[in-house]
């Protein structure tokens, strides 16, 4: 009963969704806000039990009731986040500042080095490597093609020069290698979207049993 | 000699010879693990290739010199390593490996000892890492410190950003809203924050004009300080009577909710101009293709890549990569800012020189230039 | 003072997080470790603010009985009854597994499905655009596609001259795979580094305080 249920509702809110392609009408909008009230609260008890409880409700319960002094140290980021409710309070309000300044500098800072190892370092390695295998035409020729498309693409992104003369001609390479492989990357995921939507009308065939009934008797 | 004494001694030497051999060539070693928190002891041995009767290794380990040994692991026959990860940093501990043979036969190698496992205060491994972060960190703050010489800067156009203007101006002359998306992307993504920049900018322009922004978050911590941001820039435009808090709300972090609800806002709340800029996923051409429908100017901003040729498809305007995180400093006008970009321009001057190098040395056979970007 | 405090935190935190990543000693790790409890904390906080600003969204809707304040009742049914599923049954009480999976699951594969139309008339206005990036961008999905599929092989086995099929009878596919590991590779790796320079010296500006537009303006 709740499992024949649940596919009802599934079956109707999936086409309370595509109903959107025809124009936004009163089942897309039931079915967005719902989405939305559904999703929020979902995070809410995931929050609950993944961030709230081990970190902040546990620590401090084992601080008082155990005697654990060093748990009390979760008072300070607690603290931090009730100073994001000073907004709230005009005389207080550049309290918010110091959490904010917190959060933004440990972001800044944990990225520097992984992106120059992940988005510079292997990037620079993977495009001189292939250089070592001599064995093949072939091989070389797509090297050099490569090393010319990202030499051109950084072009490309220059700023403090206007685009004439050599830099000028070269950016332009670098402007059709970027259309070819945003192309690629188009071609890529079409069929993998296709799959998608071939899901869904897959799944809708299956479970409404008059279609059911038509589809399985065609067969 | 009488034969039954000779087949006694033979019989006696057969299992003590593969003993007195391995003892000799299993050669063990046992060293800290470098560039690690002292939570690993590495430890090598001859493999013995006079032997394939071997059937494994087994290791033992103890904390004290005499006594006490304890099985800790096995290596199969033909590896000559193991990391021993169960150590406390700061003690010694001794070793023994045990070879197994197929016919039964066990024979141990000397103890060795003691291992102490330490810590490093810097991996070594990465001193290559860490010198690309310090040249291409002192490159960048010393142009934004040499802009503040005042010499000045040309700074190419790029279409994207003079379409920022635009829009902004059209939204304000059809005295419609503008919609800010910043991305799906916490505050660890450096392209969200590339936005929050942006959308200082934008959000102050707005405020001088007086036409509403409205801030759709599918991020509590990202709305929080946008909130701020659009406070603050309220604030520098002399208009903080303007700013409605209200405007800047969080929606949901599950992606294709917040694409729902986004959509609807396109479609209910018509916009003039739309702003996607941040860290996309494949909500991106749901919101944009909605978007262009409802004929909205619609500007992007992304590194994604595998997001940009549906922006690219879909909006007017599209910032590539690194061009979203020159917008803030090309918006501001600002010279330390501006300066910043120079600096930019010479990191990818030396990549590419890198890049020529390496392929040079590559094609001459030296490989160790190409691994010091491992 | 105000103002400084904040510029002294984001100075402090970053340069720390970016050197611990060069240090592998213990101490360093668990302050890490902390810091990433820290952030996590706040961010419960923040998450509260957040549902915060859309319940007073929808509740200011329905209480001003704007146009549609009865999806807002909707949002906040959703709300209410998952939320409280999730922290009362726990997140695998039966309620909150039967929501997820029979409303959660199929909205999200369905709003993501959309795409296949989506793409189609992104696709459609890229072709009628007839600029030069518009026409390479095109030929070169086109290409991708064809050699994804098995129709893409079956087309050219079909219609190519037997002499050339036999030399190549994947040609598509290969076609395809060259390009992605060709030209492709190329524009990302272009546009990695680009971004990264960019992102590190975004990075930089927060460390230094050059861009504050989060914790100052201007005027103060």
């Amino acid at each position: 009963m709740f499992n024949a249920i649940g596919i009802w509702v599934a079956i109707g809110l999936t086409i309370c969704v595509y109903s959107f392609l025809y124009k936004d009408n009163p089942l897309f909008k039931f079915a967005e806000h719902l989405f939305v009230g559904i999703s929020a609260g979902y995070l809410l008890a995931i929050a609950y039990h993944t961030n709230f409880l081990p970190y902040i409700y546990y620590p401090l319960k084992s601080a008082l009731t155990e005697g654990k002094y060093r748990e009390f140290s979760v008072l300070i980021p607690s603290l931090m986040g009730l100073m994001l409710f000073s907004r709230f309070v005009p005389r207080y309000n550049w309290m918010v500042r110091w959490p904010f300044a917190f959060l933004m500098g440990y972001s800044a800072g944990v990225k520097i080095p992984v992106i120059m190892q992940a988005d510079i370092y292997r990037q620079i390695q993977g495009t001189i490597q292939p250089f070592g295998d001599k064995s093949s035409l072939w091989a070389i020729t797509n090297a050099v093609m490569i090393m010319l498309g990202v030499i051109c693409t950084l072009i490309y992104f220059f700023f403090s020069r206007e685009r004439k003369g050599l830099s000028g001609g070269l950016s332009e390479a670098g402007i059709i290698f970027l259309m070819i492989g945003f192309g690629a990357s188009f071609g890529y995921t079409v069929m993998a979207r296709i799959s998608l939507l071939i899901g869904r009308v897959d799944f809708l065939l299956q479970n409404i049993p008059f279609i059911n009934s038509i589809v399985s008797n065609g067969r | 000699m009488n034969r039954k004494i000779l087949a006694i001694i033979i019989l006696f030497f057969i299992p003590i010879l593969p003993i007195i051999s391995t003892a000799e060539t299993a050669n063990l070693r046992g060293i800290d693990t470098p560039n690690d928190n002292g939570g690993s002891i590495i430890l090598e041995w001859e493999v013995d290739t006079e032997f394939p009767r071997i059937k494994s290794y087994r290791i033992f380990r103890s904390e004290v010199t005499i006594g006490d040994m304890k099985p800790i692991g096995n290596a199969e026959p033909g590896v000559n390593r193991y990391i021993d990860n169960k150590v406390t940093r700061g003690k010694g501990y001794y070793y023994i490996i045990q070879t197994i043979y197929n016919d039964g036969v066990v024979a141990n190698s000397p103890m060795i000892g003691p291992v102490v496992p330490k810590a490093q205060w810097f991996d070594k491994s990465l001193l290559p890492t860490a010198g690309g972060v310090l040249i291409i960190s002192g490159i960048l703050i010393f142009f934004i410190y040499h802009a503040k010489s005042g010499k000045k800067l040309t700074i190419r156009r790029i279409p994207g950003l003079e379409a920022i203007d635009e829009a902004i101006g059209r939204a304000t002359e059809m005295g419609k809203s503008i919609l800010y998306v910043s991305g799906i992307g916490g505050i660890r993504s450096m392209a969200t924050i590339a936005s929050m920049n942006i959308l200082s900018r934008i959000s102050r322009m707005a405020a001088e004009y007086e036409t509403p922004l409205l801030v759709p978050c599918s991020d509590p911590v990202v709305m929080n300080i946008e909130r701020e941001i659009i406070r603050n820039a309220h604030m520098d435009a002399g208009r903080p009577d303007t700013y409605r808090q209200e405007n800047v709300f969080f929606i949901t972090e599950e992606q294709f909710a917040y694409a729902a609800a986004v959509d609807g806002m396109i479609i209910r709340e018509k916009p003039a101009a739309i702003f996607y800029m941040g860290a996309f996923m494949a909500e991106s051409l749901i919101l944009a293709e909605v978007g262009n429908v409802s004929g909205t100017i619609q500007v992007a901003g992304t590194d994604s890549i595998t997001q940009l040729p549906f922006f690219i498809a879909s909006c007017d305007y599209t910032l590539m990569g690194e061009e979203l995180y020159a917008a803030s400093a090309y918006l501001s006008k600002d010279p330390l800012l501006l300066g910043s970009l120079k600096g930019q321009d010479i990191g990818k001057l030396i990549v590419i020189a890198c890049i020529i190098i390496g392929v040079i040395l590559q094609l001459l056979g030296y490989q160790w230039f190409t691994n010091l970007f491992r | 003072m105000k103002r400084q405090i904040p510029l002294i935190i984001s100075f402090v935190c970053g340069i720390f997080m970016l050197i611990q990543f060069f240090i592998p000693h213990p101490g360093f790790i668990s302050v890490y470790r902390g810091i990433l409890n820290w952030a996590r904390i706040i961010g419960v906080f923040a998450l509260i603010i957040g549902i915060g600003t859309l319940v007073r969204l929808h509740f200011r809707r329905i209480t001003r009985r704007s146009p549609g304040w009865f999806y807002s009742v909707v949002v906040f049914a959703g709300l209410i009854v998952t939320a409280s599923a999730g922290i009362i049954g726990g997140t695998r009480g039966k309620l909150f597994v039967w929501i997820f999976q029979n409303i959660n699951i199929p909205l999200d594969a369905t709003m993501f499905s959309l795409l296949a139309f989506f793409m189609a008339s992104a696709a459609y206005r890229a072709f009628r655009a007839r600029t030069l990036d518009a026409t390479l961008l095109l030929i070169a999905a086109v290409i991708v596609m064809f050699g994804r599929v098995p129709i893409g092989d079956f087309l050219w086995q079909a219609v190519a001259p037997q002499s050339w099929v036999d030399k190549v009878p994947f040609l598509p596919e290969q076609v395809a795979e060259w390009v992605m590991s060709g030209p492709n590779m190329a524009a990302r790796r272009g546009i990695m580094i680009g971004a990264a320079l960019g992102a590190i010296s975004t990075s930089l500006k927060i460390i230094l305080g050059i861009e504050r537009s989060h914790f100052a303006s201007s005027s103060q």
